[in-house]
């Protein structure tokens, strides 16, 4: 008798462990996917990604976690995509069929790992967002990306206007221009765009164009030829820190640098804290670089809690991008009521919204096109000022006053 | 063994194995497992392709992403531009493949050795940028959501590994075809040694060809595919290092040489890989990369050939101890009684007339005017002391090096200037001073290379290799792994390969060196028995005593010189020979 009774007790205990344990796993815990370099030669890039990510995680479950899912808290997983295409793929394979209770994902950096990894996440119909540039990834007519980044050809149109307009800002009208830069892929595309489309349609005039292939051995002949053009702005396009780096000295060896020409790069390799070593915070004043996030006014608590937390010198775009990305999961996971992937895509692509995650981006806003292209998406620019860059682009987000010669 | 292989019993455990990991396969749910069945019968093909060049030629090569690069961008770019289905897409890839592979051979197959490994690496690295600067940076396939199939894009992953195994499988038996046929003997040889090879009447440059085509071919309709599995192509990820290198260290960790090495390698090595990063690289970003070279260099250590020869030696090693002792005395001098041989008369035909022969080595003259003719069925004896110039002699003779002055006749047809394997060809055999046997070739294999230049058909040289092999006495010892023979039966061998090709004039090159008094007897008793058979033989020896009692007729070289020329116990006395051997003091005693 009591051999039953105890086994009735063992099975009604089960039976009620076995229902309320995939309940309370329903609603306790939503995981999301961060998929980015974490070994290789962009290990650091997904190293700033994750501690934006975490960073955003732990001020939303402080926050009371996902509340139409009864306070659910977020739960990051990490998967490494390694250094090559084939890697990212796996590893992107490897997000879709190991955790099928994944509603989300963002991550990839470089755009070919992010093209790899997109080409599961689409068919396994998991949103993700993604800061990489390239138009290629929201050209392909899927419907689970979200770009949030401003596409690589819309950066090389408005980079060069948004950077004339910093100038007026400074009181200086810009009528000549000069381009240096280096043989390879981005910087090509890029200063054809410039050549092409934005400076003549700027009016300016361009009176250097010189091309290097990197790395370069010395780059005084380069500086000579700019310094005899004077041109009133110098596009510097290299893609080598190490070219970064004898550029500037030698801008400034020749009395160009500190601001006295202004400097636009592009890339966030010219902005990342490595520099302040190799190159130096005296040699990079007044440089400035465009790119497709950056932190801005308002988000100044969040930017102190960051270094706090992880003792890095400021918050880049990296950090900033996969922090903002994590609260646009917030906000479609509170909009679908349940964790589910294609009920969280719905959410994300039908947002529109000027508050919460929507400051997290340039431009303010979220709201995506057909394509999965974030619409009014935009350049920062930054300027190195006192060892570090900060936003002096666009101005209604801007830190600081740009710093920029008067003549 | 060879020649009576069919290649459709061969191809039975290759087609085994690919039913088997199938099966293994189709019962896998995750599609992440299943991509890895892709990958591994992917990069086992492309192993497989880098072997039919490197493991079966010796010919090292870094290069061959570009064909799988090339490869890879044909079918994608074919889709993307011209809405090509890749079903055509690849065999397109296949094509670039072979047509990049003579292009590439044709130039680079003019260096040798270290130099050759050096200028494949410059190909990749060169393709790369073309294709960066052509704007190819990233070429996305596009998503084909109606006629998936035609496409190649399917959502059952399954079909993918299934593709992928085909391809491996038709690798696999592509491989085996070449390794049992004269092709991949021929091969063989030029890997072990080039110069043997070409003196075996081996076409080198037309065989290596062959070779980086196929190969070529192999890598692109693999890269054709790998661009169907990935959906994007960047010339980082196809005409990287890492590209072919993978190539590489898939076949020299599973074996080279073999089909079922760049296999084996692919089956342990990318699954290990994968694991790694996926386990580790999340813990210790980098650390798999770590603990992925250490494991090769461990195997490396153990293994320095590979897995699978590591495995068959060991194998081997039992089977052949036992066999020993019965080979042993069937190889014994029980020979068959020796003809009668009739030197030839004075009024015999020439077989080789050589007028005025000199080589300059920059300042060196190593060869000068030296006159002499060989009568038909003649043993002639070349003498001289060590540094004499005997072996730039019969390099001028074969065609390895190429004559200062004078010529060279060989019935009554000038053959100065002829390649090596032309030389053959017509009907001139030769051994080397230093043997190079392919060690892990069966004695009757080793001797078949040498038959391919007389034979017409694979059996016909199979029968001509069995009888020299028994001419030369080594009648019982066919069979056997031609490592496991004493240095007099591999001296014996490489006779009986000279003597595979049917020669008329077969030039001996220090036979004899290193051997005891007792094997000498059984070498020259050999060299008795060709002789004759009709086979006119010149031979060179610095060893007196066993070459009075050999040849016919004696020259004597000395600093390049023909200082004597005639019957071999006259020659012997003269002062001039003992002085050059002996020196002035014992000149004086005679």
């Amino acid at each position: 008798m009591s051999t039953t009774r105890r086994t009735l007790m063992m099975t009604a205990l089960g039976a009620a462990g076995l229902l309320a344990v995939p309940a309370y796993a329903q609603t306790s815990e939503v995981k999301v996917g961060l998929i980015a370099p974490m070994s290789g030669p962009w290990a650091r890039q997904g190293e700033l990604m994750i501690k934006g990510a975490n960073l955003a995680i732990e001020h939303i479950n402080a926050q009371g976690g996902i509340k139409s899912m009864g306070g659910a808290k977020l739960k990051l997983l990490t998967f490494d995509t390694g250094d090559s295409a084939e890697k990212a793929k796996n590893a992107a394979q490897r997000m879709v069929s190991q955790e099928p209770d994944l509603v989300a994902a963002t991550g990839a950096w470089l755009s070919s790992f992010t093209l790899a990894v997109t080409e599961v996440t689409e068919r396994a119909e998991l949103p993700m967002t993604t800061l990489s540039y390239s138009d290629q990834i929201t050209a392909r007519g899927f419907k689970y990306i979200f770009q949030t980044s401003a596409t690589a050809d819309t950066q090389a149109n408005t980079a060069l206007p948004a950077i004339l307009s910093v100038g007026e800002r400074a009181g200086k009208k810009t009528t000549t221009i000069g381009i240096v830069q280096d043989n390879t892929a981005s910087s090509v595309s890029f200063a054809k765009a410039l050549r092409e489309t934005s400076i003549p349609a700027a009016g300016l005039k361009l009176v250097v164009d010189e091309t290097f292939t990197p790395p370069l051995s010395d780059a005084t002949p380069l500086v000579q030829k700019v310094r005899s053009a004077k041109p009133e702005l110098l596009m510097l396009l290299p893609t080598a820190v190490s070219d970064d780096k004898l550029m500037v000295e030698k801008l400034s060896e020749f009395g160009l640098g500190q601001g006295k020409l202004p400097v636009v790069a592009n890339g966030a390799h010219f902005a990342v804290p490595e520099i302040l070593k190799s190159v130096g915070p005296e040699l990079m004043e007044g440089v400035m670089v465009t790119v497709g996030n950056w932190a801005v006014k308002g988000q100044e608590s969040i930017i102190d809690d960051f270094k706090k937390k992880t003792g890095e010198p400021w918050m880049t775009q990296d950090s900033l991008s996969s922090y903002g990305d994590m609260w646009i999961f917030k906000e479609g996971l509170e909009k679908a009521g349940k964790a589910d992937r294609k009920a969280v895509a719905d959410a994300i692509r039908a947002m529109d919204t000027t508050e919460g995650a929507a400051k997290f981006f340039p431009g303010g806003r979220i709201k995506w096109d057909d394509k999965g292209r974030r619409v009014g998406a935009t350049v920062v620019i930054v300027q190195w000022q006192k060892g570090a860059p900060v936003a002096v682009y666009p101005p209604e987000t801007a830190t600081h006053q740009p710093i920029w010669p008067k003549n | 063994m060879f020649g009576r292989r069919s290649l459709l019993r061969e191809s039975l455990p290759i087609v085994g194995f690919a039913a088997v990991y199938m099966a293994v396969a189709s019962m896998v749910e995750s599609e992440y497992h299943l991509l890895t069945f892709t990958l591994v019968a992917v990069w086992a093909t492309m192993g497989l392709a880098w072997n039919i060049l490197s493991g079966y030629s010796g010919l090292v090569s870094f290069g061959h992403a570009s064909f799988f690069g090339l490869g890879a961008y044909t079918s994608a770019l074919a889709l993307k531009l011209f809405g090509i289905t890749p079903w055509i897409g690849i065999p397109m890839g296949t094509v670039v493949g072979a047509v990049a592979g003579l292009m590439i051979g044709v130039p680079t197959f003019r260096l040798r050795g270290h130099y050759f490994a050096l200028a494949m690496l410059a190909y990749p690295l060169a393709l790369l940028y073309v294709f960066e600067w052509l704007g190819y940076q990233e070429v996305a396939v596009p998503l084909m959501r109606e006629n998936a199939a035609y496409y190649m894009q399917f959502t059952d992953h399954r079909i993918y590994v299934g593709i992928a195994v085909a391809l491996m499988t038709a690798a696999m038996i592509l491989s085996r075809k070449i390794e049992i046929s004269r092709f991949g003997l021929s091969l063989l040889a030029i890997k072990q040694n080039e110069a043997a090879a070409d003196a075996a009447g081996i076409d080198i440059m037309r065989n290596k060809l062959i070779a980086i085509v196929l190969s070529g071919a192999v890598a692109g309709t693999i890269g054709g595919f790998y661009s169907m599995v990935l959906l994007v192509v960047t010339p980082p990820s196809v005409f990287g290092m890492l590209t072919s290198a993978q190539a590489l260290i898939m076949a020299l960790f599973g074996g080279v040489g073999t089909m079922w090495g760049p296999v084996i390698g692919a089956m342990v090595l990318i699954p290990l890989s994968e694991t790694l990063h996926a386990e580790l690289g999340n813990v210790i970003p980098g650390i798999q990369g770590v603990v992925f070279g250490l494991a090769i260099i461990l195997v490396i250590i153990l293994a320095p050939e590979g897995i699978y020869w590591k495995i068959r030696d060991k194998l081997r090693a039992g089977r052949d101890d036992d066999r020993r002792p019965v080979d042993a005395s069937s190889a014994a001098p029980a020979e068959p009684s020796e003809p009668a041989r009739i030197k030839p008369g004075p009024d015999a035909p020439i077989v080789l007339s050589v007028r005025n022969l000199s080589k300059n080595f920059g300042g060196l003259k190593a060869v000068q005017d030296v006159s002499f003719d060989v009568p038909e069925g003649a043993i002639f004896g070349i003498i001289g002391p060590n540094g004499a110039g005997k072996t730039t002699l019969f390099n001028l003779l074969n065609g390895f090096v190429t004559t200062s002055s004078g010529s060279v006749s060989y019935k009554g047809g000038d053959i100065t200037g002829l390649k090596p394997n032309a030389v053959c060809r017509l009907g001139v055999g030769r051994t080397f001073q230093v043997v190079r046997p392919f060690l892990r070739m069966s004695v009757l294999d080793n001797v078949i290379v040498g038959a391919f230049v007389s034979a017409a058909t694979d059996d016909q040289a199979r029968e001509n290799a069995l009888a020299a092999i028994e001419l030369v006495g080594l009648g019982g010892a066919a069979e056997r792994i031609a490592g496991s023979l004493t240095n007099k039966e591999l001296r014996l061998m490489e006779l009986a390969r000279a003597l595979a090709g049917q020669p008329k004039l077969l030039l001996l090159d220090e036979t004899l060196a290193g051997l005891g008094s007792s094997e000498v007897e059984d070498l020259l008793a050999a060299i008795r028995r060709i002789a004759s058979r009709g086979v006119t033989i010149v031979i060179i020896e610095h060893t007196m005593q066993a070459m009075v009692r050999l040849a016919d007729t004696f020259l004597v070289l000395d600093h390049g010189q023909v200082i004597g020329l005639g019957d071999p116990k006259t020659i012997t006395r003269e002062p001039r020979v003992i002085e050059a051997y002996l020196g002035k003091k014992w000149a004086n005693r005679a």
